[in-house]
């Protein structure tokens, strides 16, 4: 037990580390750094403009107004920029495989999956985050209506840190597919990209079985849109008690380790590359 | 911890195939190799019987593609064998691979575990961290390391300014900051000039001698293994050739050498001429021949048992005026060449039934 937690401890604070020579390098080229992030916060404000664009035209969707829509996409940013954030090394998982990386990974003393999310760190994500955190900020203005509690306060944190978990685990499951062919990347991203997307607008515009997927499935919407339901104040899809989207972590978590077992089976399997 | 015995490395038939898919292309592609791949197998190691006793300096040696990274490949856990057995100091690889890390060193000729963009000081103080190496120990290693290696003068470089023998010292230092019981070296002095060569074999001995880390090197250049190791392995598509001392190694398997004679310009016109214009020495003695060179050069190839070196050169001397030879030795192809062709290979094996 102790030596468990002593390990967890060591862990971090080498992820820290390795997180920290990936950042040394990018602060080498400061300018390219903050042109980076600020690039990234143009490009994602212009992709979230779409919800004004459709309320320029329309007073509600499915009874949802502006402001609720703004508040969902918003978090639904946020959330994904962190996720984007922390899974970058994930995300680039394929390049290790490609260029024989993996190999010194597995020689190495200490989790190979530690160690492939901190390969890399790409700081223009904050360029999301911060999209959505003044996104937030704008749908309060827009919600003046809204009344926060305790209970949604812990309910906006469990859908961040569900909703990235979720996200993370995605990008995971894209990673593992490397070990059998690098060349389905962007099955991952259709699935991170699209679940964003699908993620930013009200749940009941698509259909029940699409629905169904995005709650038990791949549950972003367990995770993330359901908590955001409870703290607008909106009914929960299919029918849902508004209080099972408290189990928004117990579902991010079943994901998740899911998403590690499938990660393990392809570590035990991997083949290497020639040369 | 592992019972120290005096083995470090015993494999028992060990074997590698690889099942490659066929890749169709595009993302429905991609799916459809996921799904109904269309296999191809090739056998990279095969039935490699392996025994290396601690504190052994060996070098495998082949051609490309003999297996030679495969083959180290299993014995640090990287890879799974398709059959066979393998002990590495005292542990099995692949199930206990995170264990055995921290009593190996791996060094990839080819590829640095150092990070590129950043000074190399830096990636030799992360790795104290990556092996959880005691803060006074690391301190120690780091610098005698720095003294043996001359590491100083572009320890504050990044690494990606380095040039190969540079980086390759700093690699060096990298894997033997946690005090590996067993350096596995793959390809070390490829691409390297003839300086950094030496300055890694010297290297090389010394912490064999002062430190008895058992080192095991993959090379193609036989130059390596008869400045470092006193026994090695032939292999060849997978398979083990020889295994033995390296002294005479040249003699039984060596082939043909070639004395490469400069030759003086007004010597060389008096010479009768051959095909395309190539220069002709006649009467040459028993198991001497004449192969094709560049002007104004003369190229024999001979055999060991034909005559003595010097012989040929004070022969070729006595008839034309020299101004330079050379001798160039068999490389590994020769050698293997050599070994299939005159059925050495199948004495080898016979000897090894006949003993078993
Ligand atoms: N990861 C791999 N996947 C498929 N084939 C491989 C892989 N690694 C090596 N091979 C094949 O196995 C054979 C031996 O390769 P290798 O061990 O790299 O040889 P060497 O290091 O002696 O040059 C080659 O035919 C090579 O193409
Ligand atoms: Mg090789």
């Amino acid at each position: 037990m102790i030596t468990g937690i002593t390990g967890i401890i060591s862990d971090l604070s080498l992820y820290r580390r390795l997180i920290g020579m990936q950042l040394r390098t990018q602060v080498q080229y400061k300018v390219n750094l903050a042109v980076d992030i600020f690039t990234y916060f143009l490009v994602t404000m212009l992709e979230y403009m779409v919800i004004f664009l459709y309320f320029n035209t329309f007073q509600t969707l499915l009874g949802w107004h502006v402001g609720e829509v703004a508040l969902l996409g918003a978090v639904v940013s946020f959330t994904f920029g962190l996720a984007e954030l922390f899974g970058s090394g994930l995300d680039s998982f394929s390049e290790i495989i490609r260029r024989g990386e993996f190999d010194r990974i597995l020689l190495r003393p200490v989790g190979a999956l530690m160690q492939v999310a901190s390969n890399e760190f790409r700081m223009r994500r904050l360029g999301r985050m911060t999209q959505g955190l003044l996104m937030f900020l704008f749908a309060l203005h827009l919600l003046p209506a809204l009344h926060w509690t305790f209970a949604k306060l812990l309910m906006l944190v469990f859908g961040i840190a569900s909703g990235a978990t979720i996200f993370v685990a995605v990008l995971l499951l894209g990673a593992t597919l490397c070990f059998w062919t690098v060349e389905t990347t962007e099955l991952a991203n259709i699935l991170t990209y699209g679940g964003r997307e699908v993620m930013s607008w009200p749940l009941s515009v698509y259909n029940r079985a699409f629905q169904s997927i995005f709650l038990f499935v791949v549950p972003l919407a367990f995770g993330l849109y359901m908590p955001v339901c409870y703290l607008l104040g909106r009914p929960q899809p299919l029918g849902l008690p508004d209080a099972a989207a408290f189990l928004s972590p117990l579902a991010a978590a079943l994901f998740a380790a899911v998403a590690y077992v499938f990660w393990r089976f392809g570590v035990r399997r991997y083949q290497s590359a020639g040369g | 911890m592992a019972a120290k015995t005096t083995t470090m490395i015993e494999t028992h038939d060990l074997s590698k195939a690889f099942r490659i898919a066929k890749r169709r292309p595009g993302l429905f592609g991609g799916m459809r190799s996921i799904v109904d791949p269309e296999m191809r197998t090739v056998s990279a190691v095969r039935d490699l019987n392996i025994l290396v006793e601690r504190g052994e300096m060996i070098g495998l040696i082949g051609p490309n593609g003999a297996g030679k990274s495969t083959t180290i490949k299993m014995l640090t856990g990287v890879l799974v064998p398709s059959s066979g057995k393998v002990t590495v100091a005292g542990f099995d690889p692949h199930r206990q691979r995170r264990a055995l890390a921290s009593h190996i060193g791996v060094v990839f000729g080819q590829k640095t575990q150092l990070w590129w963009d950043l000074p190399l000081i830096d990636s030799l103080l992360l790795l104290r961290h990556l092996y959880h190496v005691p803060a006074e120990r690391h301190a120690e290693n780091l610098a005698h390391m720095r003294a043996m290696l001359d590491l100083d003068e572009f320890i504050h470089t990044p690494v990606r300014q380095l040039s190969l023998g540079q980086r390759m010292r700093g690699d060096l230092a990298a894997a033997l900051l946690h005090d590996p019981e067993l350096l596995y070296l793959d390809e070390p002095t490829i691409g390297l000039d003839v300086v950094a060569k030496a300055r890694i074999r010297e290297f090389l001995l010394e912490i064999n001698r002062t430190r008895g880390v058992t080192v095991l090197l993959t090379t193609h250049d036989m130059d390596d293994v008869e400045a470092l190791c006193p026994r090695m392995m032939i292999v060849d598509h997978g398979r083990k050739l020889f295994d033995g001392p390296v002294t005479g190694i040249r003699e039984r398997f060596g082939g043909e050498r070639t004395l490469i004679a400069q030759i003086d310009p007004a010597d060389l016109a008096t010479l009768p001429r051959g095909g395309e214009n190539q220069p002709i020495i006649e009467g040459l003695p028993a198991g001497v021949r004449q192969v094709p060179a560049e002007s104004p050069q003369v190229a024999l190839a001979f055999t060991r048992d034909a005559l003595p070196a010097h012989e040929l050169v004070a022969w070729l001397g006595a008839r034309i005026r020299l101004r330079d030879v050379t001798f160039e030795e068999p490389d590994i192809e020769d050698m293997i060449r050599h070994i299939y062709e005159d059925g050495l290979l199948l004495k080898e094996e016979e000897e090894a039934v006949s003993v078993g």
